[in-house]
């Protein structure tokens, strides 16, 4: 049992080697500097192929380079989501942190419980524990006869895993309700108006946690505890998207 | 004591005759009549005793001189202490206060005395016993003012000759004004000689004009008689010249928004009267009157060191309601109590060519929370390059072909969660393990109660039997049928095989049954596989066999 355990976590965690024998075209932009090249070409394979933790964090790294921080951002943090544990997308955080001048709150316990594995991977893991229990529960009943040794053993497995994936559901749930402010030169505001007070400066890139919206803002927590509000187009979420949104293009009427 | 006893009954006697006293009530239709115009009276009678039909009405009344009245019925219920007794009459022609004395009913329980009625008559009813059929134009004469609402209404009004049934086709030709009817078109005028329709003209340019308002009644010719009516339509149109400025600029308050009319401050509300700093809360205000609401501008309310403002959405309640609400989001920018700020109207009344002011007052709210410590001044460089505030550099070149397992590319970065799919495969999932575990507990209740099935078993094969003995059309089939049944019919309650039954055990369970019924139907059945076949016939006795055979599915 616990090496067929240890070989579903190798799976889960080891890298994949690279599926084209050739090198990555977007890759050599980059390493040229030729970050613009990198990020059209990045971009185009995401559009044509689906957005990978990799592909996203490679993106990112370009769109950093280029100086566009939002956008540079919720890159790493959607990469982020897809594999928690994506190399390059927390090398880009840390480093956005430490030598950009990035504000991103601090992970609470929740979140750090549930950066352990990804928001999905929690979700099938309780799905799949909860069902396992139930059938577990249901099927010496309908069959009429004594839970077997097994089944027991199956129902205290599940329930466990089970009540051990909770946290991680709620830390995951909490952590979606990031998003990254997309615009420069902006600041929070004390009231949902456009002659809102200002409260305090926020830079493009910072991540706030949002709460509700109302009048076109959105109600915002950023890093260091001040709450206010910014404009539902100044920031971004992190779930919802692929690419990050083109901020210059006007939206269809 | 004898005295106290004394005082307590006369007490209880007169609370008694109290209680006995009469209530007479009447009305008359039309209220106020005109000289000469038939009328109705009703006289309405409660009692504390059964009245039943009235007896000669008609002999104490004496109605007073010029007019004619007359008892034309009672509606009458049986067993009530109610009476309701109808007069027809004709008012007189002369004006004023007729009183009708007081007069009798006699009822067989009791008599009623019914009180002096008065009848007024007054011509300024209306009432016109000759002449044609006529349309009247009612509007407020007087200079109009752009964006007002003006009231007006076609009367047309009938006599008992001609009486008006209706109208149509009413139009309006008049440059710079909108014309709209109003409320129901045919509303029957007051004394039901006629009847008009309202409309609403609004002008929407300053000048001199024509209004030319015309349209078709419908006229009944031949008076009331039900075979003699004759109808047809008889055109109307009216022409009137108007004078139409702008609302006066002397005097013109600056918080007036276009209100014209009478109106006043209904009321006023907030959503929350306990928010935090930065809250939304509601301000609702409602204006009602008579005016132009529609064209009313919301007033403005500026926002101020207390509170932001944002304008909501203000609406118009139905049109007979006559009024409008304005609404507006406040957002409290201090912890405190505070006044939320009042909202000025100014309204130019058109009948006195004068503005008036009114303000619906300013409600206490109580704002809990903190105010920002400290407000950062952000200053904005627009001439500024974006990004070079921070500088950018590191970050090796990256490997975007590295990927996990389950990381095969996805075209949004969405969560399971938002996947209709996945919980529509739960529900199933669910709703599956649910019909399971019912149908579990279901078998597992039957088994542990067999008789349920037995009994069900049995009833179907009584059913089957009692049908093949109605079909039976020999007695040997017959008898078969119900010895079947009542075998079947018995066989749960002896917890044994139906074949294995006798006559006895089924009087074990029909202890009631005709001993010789069974005896010459199990014989006529079983007798030839004993030797002892029966003779005697058994359809006379069918009934109470099937009646057996119906007890005993009853008792299933």
């Amino acid at each position: 049992m616990r090496t067929w355990w240890l070989l579903l976590a190798g799976l889960l965690a080891a890298p994949l080697p690279a599926a084209e024998p050739n090198a990555d075209a977007g890759q050599m932009a980059y390493a040229a500097g030729d970050f613009v090249g990198a990020v059209e070409k990045w971009q185009a394979a995401i559009l044509a192929q689906g957005a990978t933790a990799g592909r996203l964090a490679a993106l990112g790294n370009a769109e950093w380079k280029l100086g566009r921080k939002g956008r540079a951002m919720l890159c790493w943090e959607r990469a982020l989501l897809l594999d928690p544990r994506d190399p390059v997308a927390t090398a880009g955080i840390r480093h956005a942190q430490s030598a950009g001048g990035i504000d991103r709150p601090a992970l609470t316990w929740a979140e750090n419980y549930a950066s352990f594995l990804g928001a999905d991977t929690w979700l099938v893991l309780a799905t799949a524990s909860f069902w396992l229990v139930v059938l577990c529960l249901l099927l010496p009943r309908l069959r009429r006869r004594a839970p077997t040794e097994w089944q027991e053993k199956a129902v205290v497995a599940g329930a466990t895993i089970f009540l051990l994936s909770l946290p991680g559901l709620w830390g995951a749930h909490v952590y979606a309700r990031r998003a990254v402010v997309r615009q420069a030169d902006i600041f929070l505001r004390l009231t949902p108006t456009a002659r809102g007070e200002p409260v305090s400066g926020v830079a493009e890139g910072d991540i706030v946690r949002t709460e509700r919206p109302f009048n076109g803002y959105v109600r915002v927590t950023t890093a260091d505890g001040k709450s206010g509000w910014l404009q539902a187009r100044e920031v971004e979420p992190l779930w919802g998207g692929g690419l990050p949104a083109n901020l210059d293009q006007k939206p269809a009427p | 004591m004898p005295r106290a006893c004394l005082h307590l009954l006369a007490c209880l006697l007169a609370l008694t005759f109290a209680r006995a006293e009469d209530s007479v009530s009447w009305e008359m239709t039309p209220p106020v009549a005109g000289p000469g115009q038939p009328f109705r009276l009703q006289v309405r009678i409660e009692s504390d005793v059964i009245l039943g039909p009235a007896d000669r009405v008609g002999r104490e009344l004496k109605p007073p001189r010029g007019m004619a009245l007359r008892f034309s019925g009672q509606l009458f219920r049986a067993n009530t202490t109610e009476a309701t007794l109808n007069f027809s009459g004709v008012a007189p022609e002369e004006e004023g206060a007729h009183v009708i004395p007081s007069f009798n009913i006699r009822f067989p329980a009791r008599l009623i005395k019914i009180p002096a009625i008065t009848v007024n008559v007054s011509a300024a009813t209306g009432f016109r016993r000759d002449g044609q059929a006529r349309a009247e134009l009612v509007m407020p004469t007087r200079t109009y003012y752009v964006g007002e609402r003006i009231p007006g209404a076609i009367l047309l009004k009938g006599s008992e000759q001609e009486m008006v049934n209706g109208s149509f086709g009413v139009e309006c030709e008049a440059e710079g004004f909108t014309f709209q009817q109003t409320g129901a078109r045919n509303e029957d005028l007051p004394n039901g000689q006629g009847l008009q329709t309202g409309f609403e003209l609004t002008p929407i340019r300053t000048g001199s004009s024509e209004i030319t308002i015309n349209g078709i009644m419908l006229v009944n010719t031949g008076g009331l008689g039900g075979f003699a009516t004759q109808g047809r339509d008889r055109p109307f149109t009216f022409r009137r010249r108007v004078t139409v400025e702008h609302v006066p600029e002397t005097g013109r308050p600056a918080e007036w928004t276009g209100a014209i009319g009478r109106f006043l401050a209904e009321s006023v509300s907030v959503s929350n009267t306990k928010p935090e700093v930065g809250e939304p809360i509601r301000l609702r205000a409602i204006l009602a009157g008579e005016g132009n609401l529609d064209r009313i501008l919301p007033p403005e309310l500026a926002s101020n060191e207390t509170w932001d403002v944002v304008p909501g959405n203000d609406r118009r309640f139905r049109r007979t309601e006559d009024q409008r609400s304005f609404t507006y989001t406040l957002v409290p920018r201090l912890p405190g109590k505070h006044l939320t700020p009042a909202i000025r109207f100014a309204v130019f009344d058109p009948e006195t060519r004068t503005f008036q002011r009114l303000e619906f007052a300013a409600q206490e709210v109580t704002v809990t929370g903190n105010a920002p410590a400290k407000v950062e001044l952000v200053s904005l460089d627009p001439g500024a390059a974006v990004g070079t505030g921070k500088p950018a550099a590191g970050l090796a070149t990256p490997d975007p072909t590295h990927h996990g397992l389950l990381d095969r590319g996805v075209q949004a970065v969405a969560p399971l969660a938002a996947s209709r799919p996945f919980w529509a495969t739960n529900a199933v999932l669910a709703s599956l393990g649910l019909t399971l575990f019912a149908a579990a507990a279901w078998t597992a209740y039957l088994l542990a109660h067999p008789e349920i099935l037995l009994r069900a078993r049995a009833r179907r094969t009584l059913q089957a039997c009692r049908r093949e003995a109605t079909a039976a059309r020999d007695e040997i089939g017959f008898a078969n049928a119900c010895v079947r049944g009542m075998r079947a019919g018995c066989a749960p309650w002896l917890d044994a095989e139906p074949a294995a039954l006798t006559q006895s055990d089924i009087r074990r369970v029909l202890p009631q049954a005709d001993a010789g019924l069974l005896d010459r139907v199990f014989r006529r059945a079983d007798g030839d596989k004993f030797g002892s076949p029966a003779t005697s016939a058994l359809r006379a006795e069918a009934p109470a066999l099937l009646g057996l055979l119906a007890e005993l599915e009853a008792r299933l």
